[in-house]
């Protein structure tokens, strides 16, 4: 909000006064902690929608032969049900806590782009408006949440459902990368002296490592819903198999994103985890070094073994050997974890506070919910169990028993930091209990419901021996955690008012976090406490038993890097993965010994000579750039003037192609050759678009003046950007026009 | 014939090979001033396991029967050979001794010259060359080997002073998992061959006994793709690892980013 002094502010909300709280100020708001504490609310709602979902699908499921629901409506549940938890709940959830005490816990003032931020948190709101709204517009979806082709396609899906999932996914995903980015961007660019990277909190590290998750995993979802959209609305048929698409390249693209999906909505967890054991243990952390490195390790695996959710598709022996062996590996770093937990525990004078209650049921649940996770490795076990309730009751073991977990424990713990108040903890004791016994009751019983061989997805049940007073158990104890969630409500509005005032560090814990004032001022620090250690604050109250009494206490010798250029080189990677995404995608559906027709239309020489227009703008940019760091303005405005014409003309020749394949009668809908090809030049058109538009800009803002004054960051990062979009083409010339075309 | 007969009659013996082997252990030793340490059984299984994929029936295999046998023979040779041999290495003591031409030092040229060993000796031309001529074979052996040394250079060099900062060499190595992630994915799910040598064997007696093995050209050429995608992956992760580990253990003066002046020294 941009106030020039010389226009006094017309409305109340300018008034200093009235600013602090206003509606308005929290809409505006660019600050860390309030879009920290809008996700977490946010996120809260959709939990309580989410779990209505859950409730009445529970009730439905209560008796077997059960007519509550129609198969129909019970389908849109279990769709919206699933997407609104992963989406709008656990994944807000954890941003929002990442949001919050990521600053924090570094000592820095805010995020490095806060206005980004401001951007990744609205989508949420508006990726959760258009996903509902479809309520409206003639029904939810209702094809599961991973929305398996050919299902999701418009002969089976012809209600506009799975059109505003795709938009509210693509919006939400946005968002996520753009968080992400934000994320990565802090913690490399705004840590205070002192906090190298070697001395990050393990939640700020988890965060940090889960950033590149999702600014890597969320590419290959977007690939994947931009062709199912394509298919839905412009008639191609990427994944109908009925018209030679392919439905398992669906199932591939949506697993590629969806299995470290799994791991961004548990690092975060972990990372409270690893906050919470060692405070209320008065230890630190078990060997921080492996905790971390496991980490490490579990994102690079989570890119490796996502066919292990298609092994009921047949892929044959090969693959699913080695993908077996791949997922079990996967338990060993999260294994290591356990362990280290564990041993944070083992002799520590262990404080029991609803905070390290949820702690310790979340190394017993998660444990479970991985021993279960194992046995789907093996193949034949997942031949016999895969869609059963055996998968419903490991991934909740997983996400509900294990996340949310995680997020409760982060509530308590944080609450007084967020609030200034500290939550119930007598209240928060049966808060506790209620969720415990509720989520076993409800879960743990499906564990045999599957093996006795209860499909999921299936609005009823027949009345066989046992199942209905199994599946009473479980109804019973979602509805005790629907008490639970109440029980919570209540603590937190008994608590903001009446709580105990929690001071600045109630729990006598050790990251910076705690050296704020509760809740933290606008600036988040008004001094920061040295930094030699892992943990500043135990530093600080026990200077004669210090963590590394020998850690140098000369000046840091780190050099910061410009926040610009690393946000930029992390879009760029993230953008790389969606076009690797979409370029396979092309390769799959055009390099086979039977090319579909319209590709002998292709005019590789002609395209080339635009080809070397795009090329040569990379030059010229960067001409411009000694240009501006030579003082030659003109020379400077010159060149980049030549960049943009050069770009135009690439523009033009794209647009002359686009027409005469037009002219041919070639369409979106034509083949799999004209949507692949559509497909890929035109997202990569949209993104030359894009870098001309920031091209203007920048013309814009040279023209103006603003980089005599030597203040040239814009300009070198909307160079990374140019060139990387000359560098995508190169990338997609040589597929399409080099290699794929075939005389 | 049984395929334990066949495994114990399909050794080269290859004289130049083996001689050259125990010269290479020769003159480690005098290298090393016959001082035994844990540097010389690292070095040791290098050699080792640089002589079972060019000696045993792995190389048999390779040689156009096999495709799955000729990735193991590939990876071994890019990717386990040269980091074993270069932490063997003792810190060479003179600059001017094994020290390379400037610009072959550059981190993006040893990048490239791993990422490039892995897919160019899989255009199908150059691939199926390489099986059927024996020159073209040692050719590929020598350059796998050696864009090997230079991949991991930067990584575990016996000059400390060369490497890539840990954090930075995760990067390295991560991006260099994705090219052969995404190169191993092709070939799996390719419906073309990748090597067309390799669906015609040029030893038709040992066919019956491959057929015994349950494989079948096409599952062969998936399990190369796979070798290439998951266990090849895993040696990248183990090297991540190990990075994160000499990160941790680098303890006194933190600098997480190098900065320029330091670089460029």
């Amino acid at each position: 909000m941009i106030q020039t002094p010389s226009s006094p502010p017309s409305a109340e909300i300018f008034h200093a006064q009235n600013r602090e709280n206003s509606f308005f100020s929290w809409v505006a708001t660019v600050d860390h902690k309030r879009i920290g504490t809008l996700y977490l609310l946010t996120a809260f709602f959709f939990f309580c929608v989410g779990g209505m979902e859950a409730l009445v699908m529970r009730l439905q499921l209560a008796r077997p032969n059960n007519t509550l629901l129609s198969p129909n409506t019970y389908d849109q549940l279990f769709t919206m049900h699933g997407t609104t938890m992963i989406f709008l709940v656990v994944m807000p959830t954890l941003i929002g806590f990442a949001n919050y005490f990521v600053p924090l816990m570094i000592g820095a003032k805010d995020m490095a782009f806060p206005r980004l931020n401001a951007m990744g948190y609205w989508f949420l709101p508006f990726g959760g408006l258009l996903l509902h709204f479809s309520l409206l517009a003639g029904g939810a979806p209702s094809v599961g949440w991973f929305s398996y082709a050919p299902l999701s396609e418009t002969p089976f899906a012809s209600s506009p459902g799975v059109d505003y999932w795709i938009l509210a996914l693509f919006a939400l995903g946005i968002g996520s990368i753009a968080t992400a980015i934000n994320l990565i961007t802090t913690v490399i660019a705004l840590r205070a002296p002192g906090m190298s990277i070697r001395r990050l909190p393990l939640f700020t590290w988890m965060v940090f490592i889960n950033s590149f998750l999702l600014m890597l995993a969320i590419p290959a979802l977007n690939a994947a819903i931009i062709m199912l959209f394509i298919d839905r609305q412009l008639d191609a048929h990427f994944f109908l198999p009925s018209h030679g698409g392919s439905a398992i390249l669906w199932q591939h693209f949506f697993w590629t994103f969806g299995h470290p999906e799994v791991y961004i909505m548990v690092l975060p967890a972990f990372g409270i985890i690893s906050e919470v054991i060692p405070v209320f243990s008065r230890k630190p952390i078990f060997g921080y070094e492996f905790v971390a490195a496991s980490t490490v390790a579990i994102a690079l695996l989570s890119f490796g073994v996502w066919a292990h959710h298609m092994f009921a598709v047949g892929l044959g022996k090969p693959m699913d050997l080695f993908f077996a062996a791949a997922s079990m590996l996967i338990a060993v770093p999260t294994g290591v974890k356990i362990f280290n937990w564990s041993a944070t525990l083992w002799g520590g004078s262990i404080r029991m506070t609803t905070s390290m209650l949820f702690a310790v049921a979340f190394l017993l649940q998660f444990t479970i919910g991985g021993l279960s996770g194992v046995t789907f490795a093996v193949v034949p076990i997942d031949w016999q169990v895969t869609d059963t309730y055996y998968v419903v009751a490991h991934f909740h073991y997983v996400l509900f028993g294990g996340s949310l977990f995680g997020v409760f424990a982060g509530i308590y713990y944080w609450f007084p930091k967020i609030s200034g108040r500290l939550l119930s903890e007598p209240i928060g004791k049966v808060h506790f209990w209620l969720t415990v016994i509720g989520f076993n009751m409800a879960f743990f019983v499906q564990h045999f419901l599957g093996l006795l061989g209860m499909t999921r997805r299936v609005y009823t049940y027949p009345d066989l021996p046992g199942w209905g007073l199994l599946n009473m158990i479980s109804t019973i104890g979602a509805f005790l955690l629907g008490i639970s969630v109440l029980v919570l409500i209540w603590n937190m509005v008994v608590s903001l008012r009446r709580g105990t005032v929690a001071g600045e560090n109630p729990w006598n814990a050790w990251t910076l976090e705690w050296a704020a004032s509760s809740p933290p001022a606008e600036h988040n620090f008004d001094q920061l406490p040295p930094i030699h250690g892992r943990r500043p604050l135990w530093d600080l109250a026990h200077p004669e038993n210090q963590d590394e009494p020998n850690a140098s206490r000369e000046k840091s010798k780190e050099t910061k890097m410009d926040k610009n250029k690393v946000g930029m080189m992390c879009f760029i990677a993230s953008e790389g993965f969606f076009f690797i995404m979409l370029l396979i995608a092309y390769i799959f559906y055009n390099y086979s010994q039977h090319p579909y027709p319209g590709s002998q239309w292709l005019n590789p020489l002609k395209t080339g000579v635009f080809t070397f227009c795009l090329l040569s703008s990379s030059f010229t940019y960067w001409m411009s750039e000694k240009k501006l760091a030579a003082g030659s303005h003109n020379g400077f405005l010159l060149w980049l003037a030549a960049t943009l014409m050069l770009g135009g003309t690439f523009m033009t020749g794209q647009a002359m192609e686009y027409w005469e394949l037009f002219q041919k009668g070639l369409r979106a809908g034509t083949n799999l050759f004209s949507a692949s090809f559509f497909m890929v030049t035109g997202l990569h058109g949209l993104h030359v678009l894009i870098g001309l538009i920031g091209l203007l800009i920048v013309l814009g803002l040279a023209l103006a003046g603003d980089f005599k004054t030597g203040k040239t960051a814009i300009v070198k990062t909307i160079g990374l950007y140019w060139h990387f979009v000359d560098l995508v083409w190169i990338a997609v010339f040589t597929t399409i026009y080099i290699v794929g075309v075939r005389t | 014939m049984t395929t334990r007969q066949w495994l114990l009659s399909t050794w080269d013996g290859n004289i130049p090979l083996i001689v050259g082997c125990i010269a290479a252990l020769f003159f480690y030793a005098i290298l090393c001033k016959l001082k035994f340490s844990g540097k010389s059984i690292l070095f040791t299984i290098g050699v080792i396991l640089f002589f079972i994929a060019l000696d045993s029936p792995i190389s048999f295999l390779a040689k156009g029967t096999l495709f799955s046998a000729h990735m193991i023979q590939h990876l071994l040779l890019v990717l386990i050979v040269p980091p074993l041999l270069l932490l063997g290495l003792p810190v060479p003591p003179h600059r001017h001794i094994l020290s390379l031409a400037r610009w072959i030092k550059l981190p993006l040229v040893a990048w490239f010259s791993g990422v490039g060993a892995m897919w160019f000796w899989h255009i199908p031309a150059f691939c199926d060359a390489a099986a059927s001529n024996e020159f073209i074979h040692s050719l590929q052996t020598f350059s796998l080997l050696f864009l090997g040394i230079l991949f991991w250079r930067p990584i575990v060099g016996p000059r400390t002073e060369e490497r890539l900062f840990p954090l930075t060499g995760i990067l390295y190595l991560f991006t260099a998992c994705v090219a052969c992630t995404l190169l191993g994915i092709w070939i799996s799910f390719s419906s073309v061959s990748v090597c067309p040598i390799f669906m015609h064997p040029a030893n038709p007696s040992i066919l019956p006994l491959i057929q015994g093995w349950g494989l079948t050209p096409a599952s062969d050429q998936q399990i190369g793709g796979l070798l290439m995608w998951v266990p090849a992956c895993l040696v990248y992760l183990i090297a991540i690892l190990f990075l994160l580990r000499r990160f941790y253990h680098q303890h006194g003066n933190a600098v997480p980013f190098p900065s320029k002046e330091k670089r460029k020294k």
